[in-house]
């Protein structure tokens, strides 16, 4: 079950924060705040650099450990590509509010509550990514994420990439792998049980996702000729989505 | 000028072609760009990527909401609270306060420097900015002794545009290079007014009469808010000045 939609976003959703963005990926729908670099609480304030402060808001109800958990691996990823040490003493806030979840259609659930898992993480990271380019945080490196669940069919194991909450459910490993613009692996967390043989296949495959050249006026065609790839094309999906920001923004140019 | 102005996101790489080369003029950096020793130049934001040929420079061209000081800006800065010494003023919100030396006014000596209440809006020009150090701002010219027009802003009302925009109503040839109309057009509907405006995204606006400043101010603000083009703001300036008599 492999999702046919492409993703969606919007920027500067918010009025009154620097730097916003809305978006919307197999299902799942996250509304990202960034603020920064503003003055950081005593106890977070780092003399050498910029404090990276992420928080996640579930759909309902409040956060938990597992949200903890989320918001440590992006903030120590993100740390990686935001030039923090160009704002010493200072914070820059990223808030993600998850707005929407695909549901399970297996599962009944008549109570709606705080569940999230490892496939919401490519959403999360994605979010946070557009929302710090529309607050202009000077960066090294843009960057995208992908999740690949590892599911056993008669016997052999197909690798699914954004899985469904229930390929989540039935697979025997999930991973999220998130590449920098230059093409270096910038997190990979798994779950579950697999082999190393079993990880190489996911990264190439994540690989194959987050890394896609973009393509060039002459090789577009070839682009277009490219049946075995699967997914979207994130790394073009950024790149136009702010260059319609860019070009609302200097529309007197 | 070149015409090829292409999207840069940070990390890519800037196409060699693109950056100037000349042999006699240092190369300048502007906002956006970070060099990285020995040669590679790379994007930190995304914005436009300009380079000028004849200055030998480049730079990226993009709007934000948060104002960073960089010396030499003029600024509208809020009175925070008056220490032994300084000043403390704010120039954006939630960021650490910037000082303002209370001799850094046109002739005050330590008897007859002028006293400022908390909540009073400064003009002032950035005299100080580094990344480890909180900004120092001035009312006075270094060289010269003079105020320059800096100092105190009495009465009028402060209105928040984007940076950009304030970029473009401070351009020498704001009409012509950063098609902001709105004023010109507010003068000739025989409008009264006096303006100051911040890189730090304050436009502070004063005058005789309270209902041309909020006229001129809510002008602001719809041309930035609205993306308006010339033509549209001398509309949005004709229908204000109808509904203002």
């Amino acid at each position: 079950m492999t999702v046919t939609a492409a993703p969606e976003a919007a920027l500067g959703v918010l009025p009154r924060a620097d730097g916003s963005a809305k978006y919307s990926y197999a299902g799942y729908t996250v509304t990202a705040s960034v603020n920064g670099p503003i003055e950081a609480q005593r106890r977070d304030e780092h003399p050498y650099e910029a404090h990276v402060d992420v928080i996640v808001r579930p759909a309902a109800g409040v956060g938990a450990t597992r949200e903890r958990h989320l918001e440590s691996i992006l903030q120590s990823s993100l740390t990686q590509i935001i030039l923090v040490k160009n704002f010493p003493r200072s914070l820059i806030q990223i808030v993600l509010q998850v707005e929407d979840t695909p549901e399970n259609d297996y599962v009944n659930t008549k109570l709606v509550q705080a569940s999230l898992d490892f496939a919401i993480m490519p959403a999360l990271f994605q979010t946070a990514v557009l929302a710090l380019l529309s607050a202009g945080v000077p960066m090294r490196a843009t960057a995208t994420a992908t999740a690949v669940a590892l599911v056993s069919q008669d016997g052999s194991k197909t690798s699914v990439v954004d899985p469904s909450p229930r390929d989540v459910e039935i697979a025997q490993s999930v991973h999220v792998l998130a590449f920098t613009s230059q093409d270096e692996l910038l997190l990979a967390e798994s779950e579950g049980d697999f082999t190393v043989k079993e990880w190489d296949e996911v990264y190439e495959t994540a690989k194959q996702v987050c890394c896609r050249p973009v393509p060039t006026k002459e090789g577009m065609e070839m682009v277009l000729d490219d049946e075995h790839t699967s997914g979207p094309d994130l790394r073009h999906f950024l790149r136009s989505t702010m260059e319609q920001k860019v070009a609302s923004d200097l529309h007197w140019k | 000028m070149t015409t090829e102005r292409p999207l840069v996101l940070p990390g890519d790489t800037i196409p060699p072609h693109l950056i100037p080369s000349s042999t006699t003029k240092p190369l300048r950096l502007g906002p956006g760009l970070r060099h990285l020793p020995p040669s590679d130049i790379i994007p930190v934001v995304a914005g436009q990527l300009i380079t000028n040929h004849q200055k030998n420079s480049m730079w990226v061209e993009y709007n934000n909401n948060r104002y960073l000081p960089t010396p030499g800006d003029l600024i509208i800065a809020q009175i925070h609270r008056s220490g032994p010494d300084f000043y403390y003023c704010s120039l954006s919100p939630y960021t650490p306060h910037a000082t303002l030396p209370h001799l850094s006014f046109e002739s005050a000596t330590k008897k007859t420097r002028p006293q400022l209440q908390p909540g009073s809006i400064v003009y002032a020009r950035v005299v100080l900015a580094n990344k480890h150090m909180d900004p120092e701002v001035e009312c006075v010219s270094q060289s010269t002794g003079k105020s320059d027009g800096l100092g105190e802003l009495k009465g009028g009302m402060v209105f928040d545009v984007s940076l950009q925009f304030a970029r473009r109503l401070l351009m020498a040839k704001s009409r012509e290079e950063g098609k902001v109309e709105v004023l010109e057009a507010l003068g000739a509907e025989g409008l009264a007014f006096e303006i100051a405006v911040g890189r730090n995204g304050r436009v502070w606006v004063g005058g005789e009469d309270p209902k041309a400043v909020v006229v001129v101010g809510r002008a602001l603000k719809e041309t930035d808010e609205g993306r308006l083009g010339v033509e549209e703001q001398r509309k949005l300036v004709r229908r204000l000045v109808k509904g203002m008599k």
